[in-house]
């Protein structure tokens, strides 16, 4: 019967034909032997593809990764996290500063404000050195006369709907009078240090609804928000830092195209361009102006101080004559799109975000969707070129798949898990690095709510807590305790500061000593009220649910009463986070290298949707935060935050738990490699940076026939 | 038959419209925001946020940006929120990827199911038939991702040879016999894993379709007429146990889409499943609402196939 046979043989057949491709597919052993190609090529596992290869649009750590190799910023950080010259040689920073004069203001001795005699008392103090500061940086005094200009505000107004959208409002300003000064660096106290010669109160007051007249007839709402921002359309005392950069001579796009100040330019004009959403306008909207000085040279002024601006310039730099105006016109004609969608064209649509050119180390050659993207090195590269041939990033979203892909030697990194680490560190064909990165854990508590204003009882919440327990047994001690805000592995942590000890006798004490008694179920109880409260974490992080019953038990055992629950992450956000309804919360941030602590601890950022959820509020803070983010002078900067970490710690609005320890293991046979003083190579074994980076001496890296001895 | 064919579209297109705006209604009420207007980047100023929510329309009311949908899906300029890609390209090159992979695997669960469920039936009772049974209830209840990870780790350990993704890295420059066979492997284990759940379910239908049918008179019949039992088996009765099946083919289609979300996510197959999946992570509502659309046409598409495929194979079905 020829029905019955077919039945049999069609998926027998079928079968066969697909298994016998397995002899078709070259093993591990046979292919590095047969392709020698595979020891300069370096190939990476990422859970997530790339969306956007645009340095300025990307905002996710895959198209960072990428975008970092291809494109170069004027500056980067070296091995101990300082600025350093890629693009830019050398870079000086220097100040233009302004003070308004306020016709109805008068000095301490009652004579009245004019522009002469503010330029006489100014010039007086500078020459003959009454402040030791003033005389010392700056360098002149001039007086401006006054002048009219136009200016376009951007308001945020709540809509119909009570979202915020923009509103742009014509006001014409009557600048008056303005003292110049210019400074050899940037000198945030200057015009505190004048006000022994202005007065007190020479900064408020100001005459602004004479000097502002808006164009047109606005709204109550519109009005007040316009007030708001009257302040900074016309500072009393303007400070504007100026950055210099020269540039480097010489380098070249991997289209062979020279690199010069007029990209820097486009750079930033594209960044601040509303058609491209740039995610990078906070740290470039305080530039005033990009002057070009000559091709090889940058003058660029702020608006007013904001020192993470400086790092802000780390940033890869954009070819200006594949993607200006131009460029983008005959690409939307290229594509033959609608005139409307041509209107609309900007750089966020352009092939250009799919294969980038910049000025990096490695070229882009092929981004497979999902699959992977391929770069070779740039032989024109400054610097020579790397090591490595080829860089490959596969996609891979599973880590238990990149694991069985790195084991078998098709990925040659893997980022293991807390639990995987011993296991690699006794495998002698692994080489293993393990360090801090910029992230933290910790409990935050709502300080709004009456149960934690005071911060001896978070505190005393604290210390009830065994944090060492927690890192040897739920991170299998792939952790280390932090005390503060700031990421461990950079200075602007003190590691002077001793963490909280684990004391739940101590913990009993405090809340005593607070009026809070043990009652007959073992609960603490004041005024017939029993201390409880909800501990909420976001769902799909085991690690923070299983510390959230960690802390719960502990919790327990000195008679506080705890509810924990896990919410899904927009739904923790959105409903909880955002509003802040929520009693505590376990959370981790992940920092970046600025010691700018502004939108999470500043007291202004606890509204709904800000960051500063936990509702911190300390004057003190605030006054260091906004030092902090306006000192260009990286010793005192690190002396104040030092004393914000001091003072973070002793107000406890976070219990600080760990920062996760991550290690990477590596192929063995993957060296550096370095010319030695006869010419001949030298193979050294791979090391970490100070901050815990082994990938600051990628171009160096190769992988050898051999496993190498060290 | 024509009448029912026209009459059948025009019902499933406006269809087609409540479903793509009741769709677009939950897309969009569902907790979470694109993750480009994501709040909690420390650096995005409230400024920022609002211009980007207006260049999104996600500020407009619902139906006029379903209509911005419909008009961009309709010029063919709909773009990804990700990556500002065209949404209909992107869609397209996945689809090419995940087709080998689905076409494998609907011919494994329709080559293989067949055999297993009829000789299941004819057996009845027997070794064969019990074995079967435990072992596709096994199939049923062991999750499919699960099995996946220990074929990968048995096929791995065992052989030594890559089978994560579409194919092996590094063979660029290799014979194009080699590649060709290097992607027939790389589909292999993927295909098996994804039919598996599908023969063991497929297989049981058959088996108590077949039951039914040998149980039936004219089966009795065509045995009392001294017929060889093969041929009353795969004669008479095979043919008519099998109708059923016909209107399966229909509802095939919408598997392409979101058919095998696991296993493209496990082996990391660049696939149309991955790209939905990815979507809805990032809430990319232009990705999600596209195919979402593609799956509801498919699937309206597939369902009067099958309605009609059954009029054709089964003369006593009329359709009016």
């Amino acid at each position: 019967m020829i029905v019955k046979r077919l039945l049999l043989f069609i998926p027998l057949v079928l079968i066969l034909l697909l298994l016998q491709s397995y002899f078709w597919v070259p093993t591990y052993e046979n292919q590095a032997a047969g392709n020698p190609d595979r020891l300069v090529t370096y190939i990476e596992g990422s859970s997530g593809d790339a969306k956007i290869l645009n340095p300025i649009l990307n905002a996710d750590s895959s198209s960072s990764s990428i975008v970092s190799q291809v494109f170069e910023g004027l500056l980067d950080l070296d091995e101990n996290l300082d600025l350093r010259g890629r693009l830019a040689t050398d870079w000086q920073i220097s100040e233009r500063a302004y003070l308004v004069v306020n016709p109805h203001h008068r000095f301490p001795d009652g004579a009245e404000v004019t522009g002469a005699r503010l330029f006489q008392k100014i010039q007086e103090a500078w020459k003959t050195g009454t402040d030791e500061g003033l005389s010392k940086a700056v360098q002149s005094v001039e007086l401006l006369s006054a002048t009219q200009r136009q200016d376009s505000i951007s308001l945020l107004l709540p809509n119909a709907e009570g979202r915020p959208q923009l509103k742009d409002v014509r006001v014409a300003v009557h600048v008056p009078e303005r003292v110049a000064f210019t400074l050899s660096q940037v000198d945030q106290d200057l015009f505190d240090r004048l006000k022994p010669i202005v007065g007190e109160h020479y900064f408020e007051h100001f005459p602004y609804d004479e000097a502002i007249h808006p164009q047109e007839e606005l709204a109550k709402e519109t009005e007040q928000a316009l007030r708001d921002k009257y302040q900074e359309i016309l500072p009393v005392g303007e400070h504007n830092p100026i950055i210099v950069f020269h540039l480097r001579k010489g380098v070249k796009f991997q289209d062979g195209h020279e690199f010069d100040a007029g990209d820097v330019k486009f750079t930033y004009e594209a960044i601040m361009n509303p058609k491209n959403l740039s995610p990078r306008t906070p740290d470039f909207e305080p530039i005033k102006t990009v002057e070009i000085v000559d091709p090889h040279t940058v003058k660029i002024i702020y608006k007013r101080l904001y020192s993470p601006a400086v790092n802000a310039w780390t940033m890869g730099i954009l070819p200006e004559h594949l993607l200006n105006d131009e460029s983008l016109t005959r690409e939307t004609e290229q594509r033959g799109l609608s005139a409307e969608a041509q209107k609309a064209f900007g750089m966020r649509d352009s092939q250009f975000n799919r294969q980038p050119i910049g000025s990096g180390r490695f070229q882009f050659v092929e981004w497979q969707g999902d699959e992977f993207i391929h770069l070779k090195r740039f032989d024109g590269y400054w610097e020579g070129p790397a090591q490595y041939h080829d860089f490959y990033m596969r996609i891979i979203p599973e880590l238990f798949t990149q694991e069985v892909e790195f084991r078998t030697g098709a990925i040659d990194f893997y980022g293991a898990q807390p639990h995987q680490v011993d296991r690699y560190k006794n495998d002698p064909t692994y080489q293993w690095f393990s360090s801090l990165g910029f992230a933290y854990t910790y409990i935050g508590y709502n300080n709004r709510k009456p149960l934690f204003a005071d911060s001896e009882i978070r505190k005393a919440l604290g210390m009830a807590i065994n944090v060492g327990e927690i890192i040897q047994y739920l991170m299998y001690g792939e952790g280390e305790r932090t005390t503060g805000p700031y990421p461990k592995n950079t200075e602007w942590y003190d590691s002077t500061i001793q963490p909280l000890p684990y004391d739940p006798q101590g913990a009993k004490a405090i809340f005593q000593q607070a009026g809070w008694h043990m009652n007959a179920e073992g609960w603490l109880e004041k005024d017939g009220k029993i201390f409880e409260f909800n501990l909420i974490t976001n769902n799909g992080n085991p690690i923070r649910k299983n510390l959230m019953t960690i802390a719960q038990n502990a919790w327990k055992k000195i008679g506080v009463k705890v509810n924990t629950q896990v919410f899904e992450w927009a739904v923790f956000l959105g409903d909880f986070v955002n509003t802040g309804d929520f009693d505590a919360v376990v959370l981790g941030w992940s920092m970046g290298i600025d010691p700018d602590l502004f939108q999470i601890w500043h007291s202004s950022q606890a509204g709904p949707q800000q960051l500063n959820f936990v509702g911190y509020k300390s004057q003190r803070a605030d006054e260091l935060i906004v030092r902090i983010r306006q000192e260009y002078n990286r010793d005192r900067q690190r002396q104040l935050t030092h004393e914000l970490h001091r003072l973070i710690h002793e107000d406890q609005p976070y219990t600080f738990l760990y920062a996760p320890l991550s290690t990477r293991v590596l192929d063995k046979k993957i060296v550096l490699v370095e010319e030695g003083p006869d010419g001949k190579e030298q193979y050294k074994k791979i090391y970490p940076t100070k901050s815990g980076d082994i990938t600051f001496y990628f171009h160096k890296w190769r992988k050898l026939e051999f496993t190498p001895d060290f | 038959m024509w009448n029912f064919i026209i009459r059948n579209i025009a019902q499933r297109l406006i269809l087609l419209v409540i479903v793509s705006f009741v769709a677009h209604s939950f897309i969009h009420l569902a907790p979470g925001e694109p993750s480009e207007v994501d709040p909690m980047n420390p650096r995005m100023k409230p400024e920022d946020i609002a211009k980007i929510r207006a260049a999104f329309h996600l500020d407009d009311p619902l139906y006029m940006q379903y209509a911005y949908w419909i008009r961009d899906l309709a010029s063919g300029e709909l773009k990804s929120f990700k990556d500002s890609q065209p949404v209909l390209p992107k869609i397209w090159d996945r689809f090419l990827n995940s087709l080998p992979l689905f076409i494998l695997a609907t011919l494994l669960v329709w080559t293989w199911a067949f055999p297993a469920g009829i000789y299941g039936a004819v057996f009845r009772g027997g070794v064969y038939d019990r074995g079967t049974v435990f072992l596709s209830y096994a199939l049923i209840s062991v999750p499919g991702f699960f099995l996946s990870y220990l074929a990968i780790l048995w096929v791995v350990g065992w052989f030594g040879v890559p089978v994560i993704s579409i194919k092996t890295f590094g063979m660029e420059h290799a014979e194009s016999a080699y590649k060709i066979m290097d992607r027939v492997w790389h589909l292999v284990i993927p295909s098996v894993m994804a039919a598996i759940g599908g023969i063991a379910v497929l297989s049981r239908y058959v088996r108590s379709q077949m039951l039914e049918v040998l149980s039936q008179d004219y089966v009795r019949t065509a045995r009392a007429k001294g017929l060889e039992e093969d041929t009353v088996i795969y004669g008479h009765a095979l043919g008519n146990a099998l109708l059923p099946f016909v209107t399966m083919f229909g509802l095939l289609l919408p598997g392409l889409i979101g058919g095998s979300v696991i296993f493209e996510q496990i082996f990391a197959w660049p696939g149309l499943g991955r790209l939905a999946y990815e979507a809805i992570l990032s809430r990319d509502f232009p990705i999600i609402m596209t195919l979402n659309f593609i799956a509801a046409v498919l699937t309206l598409a597939g369902t009067l196939l099958s309605d009609i495929l059954y009029a054709v194979v089964d003369p006593r079905i009329r359709l009016h």
